[in-house]
């Protein structure tokens, strides 16, 4: 039988993978936002699962986890505005249509 | 991995075991199409739904872990605020229909994604596979008060912090999205 902390970390990797691939090939920033989203619930998983299937302290665990939610949240409210800035100013959010430093065009 | 969920049923060890591996293999499920959706889709809504289906599998294992408040909380915090902001942010943008996500990636940003995506893979999966050794035991539900008071004793540094980062990041936010609003 498989040791569970295996599977659960597996598990936290596979959310990894789909949050980079989805990363690098996506084309918005909002595309983006939802990997970000995918790749912190894998961190909380794995640190949740150490905790858990360990001796380490589950009180500890729970609470790195907690924390990640806390920033999690406070970094998709922040993106959310930043996209809002981007697309008043460029009218899109396509990455590659914003290469402008100040006024002049890369 | 049985939880304490499943032992308050009162069945033989053996059937503890089926239940929670069914219920590990249902939340994986639901974790990889979830993922693969929210990452893949050319329609961003589309990609919405598959990262609220991940994040409901997530909630699921998070059970099975025998941390029920981090369920609640993943579900509250993640299904029930970030998927909201997220799908303003997809109504607030020009992105219906026709939208740029629906032109395929160019052929280096697929390599490139890939790469990305199967170097962990590669890195870490051996890693895990060979290295982790963890306890046979089950995990054991953390009274809430223990977390509590570890909020507010040794925890209440990383506790403040993440206070100040969360008002920063709202002020920040607000700031940035009304300013122009005043000057027409």
């Amino acid at each position: 039988m498989i040791s569970p902390l295996i599977l659960f970390m597996l598990s936290a990797l596979l959310l990894l993978a789909l949050g980079l691939l989805g990363l690098i090939s996506r084309r918005t920033l909002v595309g983006m936002l939802i990997s970000v989203e995918l790749l912190l619930n894998g961190a909380g998983l794995s640190v949740v699962a150490a905790a858990q299937l360990t001796p380490a302290s589950n009180a500890a665990g729970q609470l790195a986890t907690i924390f990640i939610m806390g920033l999690a949240a406070a970094e998709a409210t922040l993106v959310l505005a930043m996209i809002i800035v981007i697309h008043r100013r460029f009218e899109t959010v396509e990455t590659k249509a914003l290469a402008t430093l100040k006024d002049s065009p890369l | 991995m049985t939880s304490q969920f499943l032992m308050a049923l009162s069945l033989p060890e053996a059937a503890h075991n089926i239940l929670a591996y069914t219920a590990f293999t249902f939340y994986i499920v639901l974790i990889i199409s979830g993922g693969l959706v929210a990452a893949l889709s050319r329609i961003l809504v589309r990609a919405l739904v598959g990262l609220a289906v991940t994040f409901l599998g997530v909630a699921g294992l998070y059970l099975l872990l025998a941390s029920p408040f981090l369920a609640f909380m993943q579900l509250l915090i993640y299904v029930g605020a970030i998927c909201i902001l997220i799908f303003f942010a997809i109504m607030l943008v020009k992105n219906t229909g026709s939208g740029e996500e629906m032109r395929l990636p160019g052929l280096g940003q697929i390599t490139g994604a890939l790469i990305a995506a199967l170097t962990p893979l590669a890195l870490f999966g051996p890693l895990i596979v060979l290295n982790t050794n963890g306890t046979a035991e089950l995990p054991i539900i953390t009274p809430l008060m223990e977390i509590g008071s570890g909020l507010l004793s040794y925890y209440i540094l990383p506790f403040e912090l993440i206070s100040i980062v969360l008002l920063v990041a709202m002020t920040g936010s607000i700031f940035l999205a009304w300013d122009k609003r005043f000057k027409k």
